[in-house]
């Protein structure tokens, strides 16, 4: 196959694939409705952790885990979900919430959707990282 | 003379077929309402994962290719290109598929590369194609210098890889979910490999066949799915970013860091490289070995079960 029509073909391909699983709905990221689904969660990551507390953010879109070691954070990847402890976290603001820096090449980042409230409470927690 | 073989790049040629099937079982999942999920960025980062297995095949396969034909110009056999030969060569190729893969899963410089195939979430035709880019450094063309050295052409042997690639696309699917007795019994099959790509403690390390489940049977490592456990698809710790290059290198950044940390003795770095994934010098991360061990002190009921 000429290189020229397989690059065609890939190209229109991804694009065309994502268009249409776009188009039928499939890009509504998860959002945990409880505090058990969150918790649910971050056991399915870290099975063997203790969990002391969870902090759901009103926009579900990530939630704060309290452990014996330190906090941890449990937040959506597209329709599932990841889990990082909050070792050597650098946290920053952002219009509608904080950015978490982690130092993990695989979970660089997490933009925390939180209201003003709430930003204040999460940013003290994580802070002291 | 057969130097100057040539076998069509099956899997180039394959390209418009995996996308026919992608749109078939979306379709398939939105109209019946069962049969897998599908999620834009997860889909969209498997198919770059996937383009971007093809360019590193036509950037990096001279490499390997150099390497074949330089045992070519060894070997004193050829087997020449009749039927016969060219199905020998796809079931052993399809053994050295089976070892590379179990490799792969077994030590973590093979890892670093096969890693990507298992880092996504989702379970669905896209995620077939969800490929290493890095496949040339874990060095396992070496594996295939028997198939060489034995007569078989090296365009034959890439041929049947190839076809090898293909048969396990369809498998990757949630739309199957038993296939007849018999096929179950000789054929890797979407029920199989679902296995495979489980995150349970029953279900890691298990079914590394490509075409043919027989090598896990007689190896020790067939695990069946079982009713009542559905496979967790994805990593033990799963990734927090979708984007292709950090997929593509994130265990070789890993790597770096254990082996490059301050005070470990030469043998610690070495086994950063070469233990099974999940080995730790301070015993501080869990092996698959490890996370059965622990699963099975928890559900001491589950010993002897499959996979325990
Ligand atoms: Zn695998
Ligand atoms: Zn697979």
């Amino acid at each position: 196959m000429p290189l020229t029509v397989l690059i065609a073909l890939v190209v229109l391909g991804i694009a065309g694939v994502a268009l249409l699983i776009h188009t039928t709905g499939l890009s509504q990221p998860c959002r945990f409705t409880t505090e058990a689904e969150a918790r649910a969660a971050w056991t399915r990551e870290f099975p063997l952790t203790d969990v002391t507390g969870v902090t759901l953010c009103r926009s579900g879109r990530a939630a704060l885990i309290a452990t014996p070691n330190g906090p941890g954070v449990v937040w959506p990847m597209g329709a599932d979900s990841t889990a990082r402890k909050l070792t050597n976290a650098r946290v920053t603001p952002r219009d509608g919430g904080l950015t978490l820096h982690l130092s993990d090449y695989a979970a660089p980042t997490v933009r925390l959707y939180l209201d003003p409230d709430e930003t204040a409470l999460w940013a003290e927690r994580i802070g002291t990282t | 003379m057969s130097d100057q073989i040539t076998f069509p790049d099956v899997v180039q040629l394959a390209v418009p077929f995996f996308i026919a099937a992608i749109l078939a079982e979306l379709l398939w999942i939105r109209v019946s309402g069962k049969g897998g999920r599908y999620e834009t960025r997860d889909a969209i980062t498997s198919l770059l994962m996937g383009a971007g297995n093809v360019t590193a095949g036509i950037a990096l396969g001279f490499i390997a290719w150099g390497f074949f034909m330089y045992l070519w110009g060894l070997t004193p056999l050829d087997l020449g290109t009749a039927w016969w030969v060219i199905l020998l060569c796809f079931v052993l190729d399809d053994l050295r598929y089976y070892w590379v893969h179990r490799f792969g899963h077994r030590i973590r410089w093979v890892w670093a590369s096969h890693v990507n195939h298992h880092s996504s979430q989702h379970y669905n035709l896209t995620t077939a194609l969800r490929q290493t880019w890095t496949y040339t450094f874990t060095f396992m063309m070496v594996v295939r210098a028997p198939l060489i050295l034995l007569g078989f052409h090296p365009a034959l042997v890439l041929f049947c890889g190839g076809l090898n690639l293909i048969y396990q696309f369809w498998i990757h699917t949630e739309t199957i979910g038993r296939m007849p007795k018999w096929v179950e019994a000789v054929m890797n099959t979407p029920s199989h490999h679902r296995v495979h790509h489980g995150r349970n403690a029953r279900y890691l390390d298990a079914n590394y066949a490509g075409v043919f489940i027989v090598w896990d049977k007689m190896f020790g490592t067939f695990v069946p799915e079982l009713d009542k456990e559905k496979p967790d698809y994805g990593l033990v710790h799963n990734l927090g970013t979708f984007n292709p290059i950090r997929v593509a290198f994130h265990e070789w950044v890993g790597i770096w860091h254990d082996v490059t940390q301050p005070g470990l003795s030469l043998r610690d770095r070495l086994m950063y490289c070469v233990a099974p994934p999940g080995w730790s010098h301070d015993g501080s991360r869990e092996t698959s070995d490890q996370i059965k061990t622990r699963h099975l002190a928890a559900h001491p009921e589950q010993r002897g079960t499959p996979g325990f």
